[in-house]
């Protein structure tokens, strides 16, 4: 898609962390648009999870700003975040593992409703929130699990769920962390294809360490090392990138 | 569902219709048993559905019982006219505000530092309780009188035993309503998997003071009724073993159900009101019966129960009849035995023998099971030996016989072998 003429949704601007006297982002600069599907690759060490982190406020920067459709989200708990309208997915699977798969879903349903403190009415009758959670089930193709609990389920299967339940905090910004982690090569195409169906208009930004995937499905790329963003680009671009080549894609190649 | 709700009505029914043909001290022992199981769903709302594992809930019971003692004493002094059967109203708000203030504090941390700031919580209580005077009595307590009110006179324990019934089965109905509201359902994900439901837009913090506050009001009813039926209340009502109790009851009885806890408490109670009427070593029996379940049914009386209800049309009774009635058998050799060797320890190692042998010079005969038995006598410690010994073989044979049967019908399923006998031990989910 065409990303050019779209607005910025996510703002990151000369973003620092340091840990102690360790420095893990050392003034990273980026910009995510409307709409599009942004990947964050980068050698291990680089500093990919510690920007999820930081986007999503489970860290607070120790510089520079993040900004949510103009609004800064830099230094906001992760809850704040998420009602802002982005919610993230976690590296290692991280599902409500003694409640069935609609439950799981359904918690995220109640929290796009803003539902957080209901103690006088019960959940049975509430038809919008079931309705809801049940037709997000099917989009993530988990509805013949509904009522198996998440423990239960296959890998790939939590994982999917996992990202059901990302969207139905009904966020517009999407973060997966390594959704296709230690998945088989026919489960890694049918999660692909499971995010391109569900992300369809909304901004996707996703970590991701198998290239065909990046390539396959993202329409930007940026390349993380040591705390900088090397470079940001198309595929094409990124793929014909001297210094990417160098840094990152070529050491690849050498496995 | 409809045979739980025919039980459950068919139990109080019986609850209502027993109690007028039974003694005063078992009307205060299911008084009591009432208390504990409130008490104990109270605190299960905290441990089983928040996940969050609280050493001193006395001190939020202890609240609702003094609360109650100071109301009750207003009343009696004719400073403020207070109807008795609302009393525990004031102990559920104080409660309330208590378990607000203390988790807001406590459930900045989780797990075992949480636990230890519950329990740092309640020992600032006890300490504390007999050293004032006008808050708590010191360390005689403080006492009171209930009051006529609504037409009953609560002077016979009957009337204090239906007040008691009443606002337990009003409370233990409100805990279960709970657990069927968007909030009770957000308590679950949160035992889950708090990190999760902080990235879903769920204030974590503030949802465990919610859970941590409203598990304290009803701990304070349970004080509450506690207060108006022993019309006192001493500062040991903050002490540890009341907190550990209620752990006891909570995790024998079954914490991953919701009327676990509630069995569990009842069961133990009226338990230790028999036994301990009996002999000195009650609490090493209770003890044995924790360790016993948390080894072999580590999710409790309830979650064998429920496995049992789960799996009834799948599980070949007829023939699992035999194995029940021989593991029933051999549990009470073993039971027989171990009874046995504690109470003629009990008498035989009491200081009363030991000054009597002094005395006499001669070592008599002491009674268990309403027979003579001589110490030195072989058959006397044979005995023992010949029930436990056939007692376990048959235990093991039983509980072999009974895992072949479980795990028979689910193989026919789906050839998982293990997956029945496991929920067979962990009773359920």
């Amino acid at each position: 898609m065409d990303t050019g003429m779209q607005p910025d949704v996510l703002v990151i601007d000369d973003l620092q962390k340091h840990f102690g006297g360790l420095e893990i982002m050392r003034g990273v600069d980026l910009t995510i648009k409307q709409g599009e599907r942004h990947a964050l690759v980068g050698p291990n060490g680089a500093g990919k999870s510690t920007l999820f982190n930081l986007i999503s406020g489970e860290h607070r920067p120790s510089g520079g700003q993040i900004y949510l459709r103009g609004q800064r989200i830099s230094g906001l708990k992760p809850e704040q975040i998420s009602r802002r309208g982005l919610t993230r997915s976690f590296q290692i699977t991280n599902v409500f593992s003694r409640m069935s798969a609609f439950e799981n879903i359904r918690i995220g349903v109640m929290a796009r409703h803003g539902i957080r403190f209901n103690l006088y009415r019960r959940i049975k009758p509430m038809r919008a929130i079931n309705d809801e959670a049940h037709a997000l089930l099917q989009q993530v193709r988990l509805d013949h699990r509904a009522d198996n609990l998440a423990s239960d389920l296959t890998y790939s299967e939590q994982r999917a769920l996992e990202i059901g339940m990302t969207l139905a905090t009904g966020a517009e910004v999407i973060l997966l962390d390594e959704p296709t982690a230690g998945m088989s090569r026919d489960e890694t195409a049918y999660m692909v294809e499971l995010i391109r169906q569900v992300t369809e208009g909304k901004t996707l930004m996703m970590v991701e360490h198998d290239m065909s995937v990046v390539f396959g499905l993202c329409d930007r790329i940026s390349v993380l090392v040591y705390g900088r963003i090397l470079a940001t680009g198309s595929p094409e671009e990124i793929r014909s990138n001297q210094e990417v080549q160098s840094a990152y894609l070529g050491e690849e190649e050498e496995h | 569902m409809r045979y739980a709700l025919i039980a459950i009505l068919a139990l109080l029914a019986l609850l209502i219709i027993a109690p007028p043909l039974l003694g005063t001290g078992w009307q205060y022992a299911l008084i009591n048993a009432l208390i504990a199981a409130l008490f104990a769903a109270a605190f299960n709302l905290l441990v089983g559905q928040g996940g969050m594992l609280s050493f001193g809930h006395a001190a939020y019971f202890g609240v609702g019982a003094f609360t109650v003692i100071h109301l009750m004493q207003s009343v009696e002094y004719g400073d403020i006219p207070f109807p008795t059967v609302l009393l525990p109203l004031a102990g559920a708000a104080v409660s309330l505000l208590c378990g607000a203030l203390a988790g807001f504090f406590a459930t900045m941390r989780s797990g075992v530092y949480f636990a230890l700031v519950t329990l740092a919580l309640a020992e600032l209580l006890h300490s504390l309780a007999p050293h004032w005077d006008e808050m708590f009595g010191g360390e005689a307590g403080l006492s009171s009188m209930r009051m006529p009110s609504l037409g009953f006179t609560f002077g016979s324990t009957l009337e204090v035993y239906y007040l008691t019934l009443s606002w337990v089965v009003i409370c233990i109905g409100l805990l279960y309503a709970y657990t069927r509201t968007p909030f009770g359902r957000l308590t679950l994900a949160l035992r889950d998997n708090e990190q999760r439901i902080r990235f879903m837009g769920f204030n974590a913090h503030g949802t465990k003071i919610v859970v941590f506050a409203i598990s304290a009001m009803f701990s304070g009813v349970a004080g509450s009724l506690m207060a108006i039926s022993n019309e006192t209340a001493n500062y040991s009502v903050f002490s540890t073993q009341v907190s550990a109790l209620v752990v006891l009851h909570t995790f024998v009885g079954g914490s991953t159900i919701f009327f676990g806890p509630i069995v569990g408490a009842c069961v133990l109670s009226l338990f230790t009101f028999v036994v301990s009427g009996v002999t000195h070593s009650w609490m090493l029996y209770q003890g044995i019966i924790f360790v016993l379940v948390m080894l072999f049914a580590p999710k409790g009386i309830g979650g064998v129960i429920q496995a049992h209800i789960e799996q009834r049309h799948a599980l070949p009774w007829k023939r699992l009849a035999a194995p029940y009635a021989l593991a029933t058998l051999a549990g009470l050799m073993v039971a027989c035995a171990t009874v046995f060797v504690v109470q003629s320890l009990e008498i035989v190692l009491s200081r009363e023998y030991a000054a009597a042998v002094a005395r006499t010079g001669e070592y008599a005969p002491y009674t268990v099971f309403a027979r003579e038995w001589q110490v030195f006598h072989p058959f006397t410690w044979l005995f023992p030996v010949l029930l436990l010994v056939p007692g376990l073989y048959l235990l093991r044979r039983a509980f072999a016989r009974i895992k072949a049967l479980w795990d028979k019908d689910d193989d026919d399923d789906n050839g998982d072998v293990p997956a029945a006998t496991q929920q067979l031990m962990e009773g359920g989910r």
